[in-house]
């Protein structure tokens, strides 16, 4: 095709003809009328993005202080978690339009499904709780006191245990769900929040948001064997979807990590700006947005080069992010 | 409109991210990164805000003084005073003291299954109009202040703490927040507890605060200026809020003074507090007629608060004759 271009082309036009090739190669697949949604955690709206365009079409109040949104297990809804308003809005994941808003959830800041969908735990960091609650219902089963400032959840992949992090007193708590009690708790360097569980089931990865490295636990023994330097501020994890690689995002660093889950090692790091924080990656692989928490932005990385291809102004610090669309979970 | 929200997104990261993301996270302190992000913007809107006040009102006065002063440096520890508020310790106090104090205990409710109310159990139609709900909360909180007002000159023990607020004898726009810090602290306090009980969030609340505070500075400037009528019905203005600071007239009678209302008259009207007979009398308190010293610089204004303080918290031997409003100290 290049070297059609040229033959045929003026070399002006067979430049620009490139370019757009280049470009196109870059365009993620997603599907027609598809939006990506934006949590503005500072001003309590959605952003809904246009993704092909890469512009925001439409803000939308949602509730205080909006932070975490995940998908229903069912994929009908997407659960967004107004911590401040103490409520949680279910979305049409398609169009981010609102369906229903359940209230009286206390403080959910972040939101998880146990694997088996028998469980939905929602973790206070503000009021330092843990509830959980049974799923599909949400009726309140227990509510646990977990000072300081719970913060990201994990599970087991037999739904056993819920890792919590506590990211003030530099803790990570595990609660066995079926007997409703905090099992054990184990110190861990300076605010532990992004928790993430190998495919193999082996090892937790615990993002240090106060220090510049990932924390890798034996977590059937409790203890810590290894420590990853990524960059600093590390914090939340995303799955690249191939079942071996996860993403780190380092906040005060401004760069994004990719980790070998098989080797446990760092593979390369590359930089994204404003505060880097939620991520998703589309299901080809090729685009990683990013919501840049300290400059109002979205920020769209092609990662083939690991360039900036998009800079999507939103609203106050974005967050939670999610599109249909996604590359899968682990 | 949009390239302004983008010129201070940029202001407002870079700031954030060049020195006080490094700070906070040397500190060991990530784990209140975002408030640290709110209160950085809540000092740059601070920065600003004087700027602007400072550019408007001192020609204002210059153009149409109520009073004219050869030697203004009694204006000084006021201007110290809106530096410390605006600047420094309104937001220490809102993001430091404040916001965890009003969490804890919204924490501790919550886990005795005492859920606090927020505006929109009773009016739903708020979720989805911030702007509505913003207004609403403006005009419940200016009636808290209005009885918060009422309380500073009713009670010995807070107006010995709040008459530093009228001692100023050569009053201008900067005067709004000569205020003693404890004053400031218990009033602070109250609106969070308020706060609180109608659901909103201490970043929101230190929003509306922003937003109203122009006013308030406007409401003090040494200017002839009055909003007519209906205008001052309607809003506080200079002229209105002149009486209230009046030397024999603002801190008397049975109410101990008149015109309370922060930002809207009508709670005065509504409650028999109103003095609209439009005059720009001299401001300060009786007593200093009769020597009374209330300090001339910023300590000397705060130890003197304390002591007054002390003496009205002392407990007295009874009087035989009865206590009337002219013999109580001012």
């Amino acid at each position: 095709m290049k070297f059609l271009a040229k033959r045929v082309l003026s070399p002006a036009l067979a430049g620009a003809f490139t370019a757009v090739l280049a470009a196109g190669s870059a365009l993620a697949n997603f599907t027609a009328d598809e939006r990506v949604i934006v949590l503005n955690s500072g001003e309590g709206t959605i952003s809904i993005v246009d993704p092909v365009a890469m512009k925001e079409v439409k803000r939308i109040p949602v509730g205080k202080e909006p932070h975490h949104l995940m998908a229903t297990p069912d994929n009908k809804s997407l659960i967004v978690a107004n911590a401040a308003s103490n409520d949680l809005v279910f979305l049409d994941p398609k169009s981010g339009e609102i369906v229903k808003r359940v209230d009286r959830i206390s403080d959910p800041y972040q939101i998880g499904f146990s694997p088996d969908q028998k469980w939905f735990v929602s973790a206070s960091n503000r009021l330092d709780r843990v509830d959980l609650y049974s799923a599909p219902e949400l009726k309140l089963v227990k509510r646990f006191e977990l000072p300081k400032v719970p913060s990201h959840i994990a599970f087991d992949a037999a739904s056993r245990i819920a890792f919590i992090t506590l990211q003030d007193s530099d803790e990570l708590a595990a609660i066995d769900l079926a007997e409703h009690k905090v099992i054990w708790k184990m110190k861990l360097g300076k605010q532990p929040a992004g928790v993430w569980l190998t495919p193999d089931g082996k090892h937790l990865l615990v993002g240090m948001t106060g220090d510049n490295y990932v924390q890798v636990i034996d977590w059937k023994a409790a203890k810590s064997v290894k420590k990853l330097v990524t960059g600093a501020g590390a914090h939340n994890f995303l799955a690249m979807g191939d079942g071996r690689h996860v993403l780190l995002s380092n906040r005060v660093a401004n760069t994004i990590t990719v980790i070998d889950q098989q080797t446990l090692e760092v593979k390369e790091s590359f930089a994204v700006p404003g505060g880097p924080d939620c991520m998703e990656l589309t299901k080809d692989g090729k685009q990683l947005w990013v919501t840049s928490r300290w400059i109002r932005q979205v920020t769209v990385i092609d990662m083939a080069t690991k360039k900036v291809v998009g800079k999507i102004p939103v609203g106050k610090s974005p967050h939670g992010i999610y599109f249909v669309s996604h590359a899968p979970r682990q | 409109m949009e390239a302004l929200t983008a010129a201070w997104a940029q202001l407002h990261g870079f700031v954030f991210e060049k020195l006080v993301e490094p700070l906070v996270f040397a500190l060991g302190l990530s784990t209140y990164m975002e408030q640290a992000f709110d209160a950085t913007e809540f000092v740059l809107v601070g920065a600003i805000e004087i700027a602007l006040l400072w550019l408007v009102l001192s020609r204002l006065e210059k153009w149409k003084p109520v009073e004219v002063w050869a030697d203004r440096r009694a204006v000084r520890p006021d201007m110290i005073y809106t530096f410390l508020q605006r600047l420094g310790v309104a937001p220490l106090v809102f993001f430091v003291i404040l916001a965890p104090a009003v969490d804890g205990l919204d924490g501790w409710l919550r886990m005795h299954d005492i859920v606090p109310g927020k505006l929109e159990d009773w009016f739903p139609g708020l979720h989805e109009n911030p702007f509505a709900s913003f207004a609403v909360y403006v005009v419940i909180l200016d009636f808290v202040a209005y009885w918060l007002h009422r309380a500073q000159h009713r009670f010995e023990w807070w107006w010995a703490l709040h008459s530093l607020h009228h001692s100023q004898r050569v009053m201008t726009f900067w005067t709004d927040d000569r205020n003693h810090l404890l004053d400031d602290l218990v009033v602070d306090a109250c609106f969070a507890a308020v706060a609180l009980a109608i659901g909103v969030p201490p970043g929101q609340f230190a929003l509306v605060v922003v937003a109203t505070r122009v006013i308030e500075s406007v409401s003090h400037v040494n200017a002839r200026v009055g909003f007519g009528k209906l205008g001052e019905w309607l809003v506080v203005s200079p002229r209105y809020h002149r009486a209230h600071h009046a030397i024999g007239i603002g801190h008397e009678g049975a109410y101990r003074g008149c015109n309370f209302a922060t930002l809207f008259p009508i709670w005065d009207h509504i409650f028999g507090t109103a003095n609209t007979r439009g005059e720009f009398p001299a401001t300060g308190i009786r007593d200093q007629l009769h020597g009374r010293d209330y300090g001339e610089g910023f300590w000397r204004q705060q130890a003197l608060g304390f002591s007054r303080l002390a003496a009205a918290l002392r407990p007295r031997k009874p009087t035989a004759a009865p206590v009337t409003t002219e013999s109580l100290p001012r």
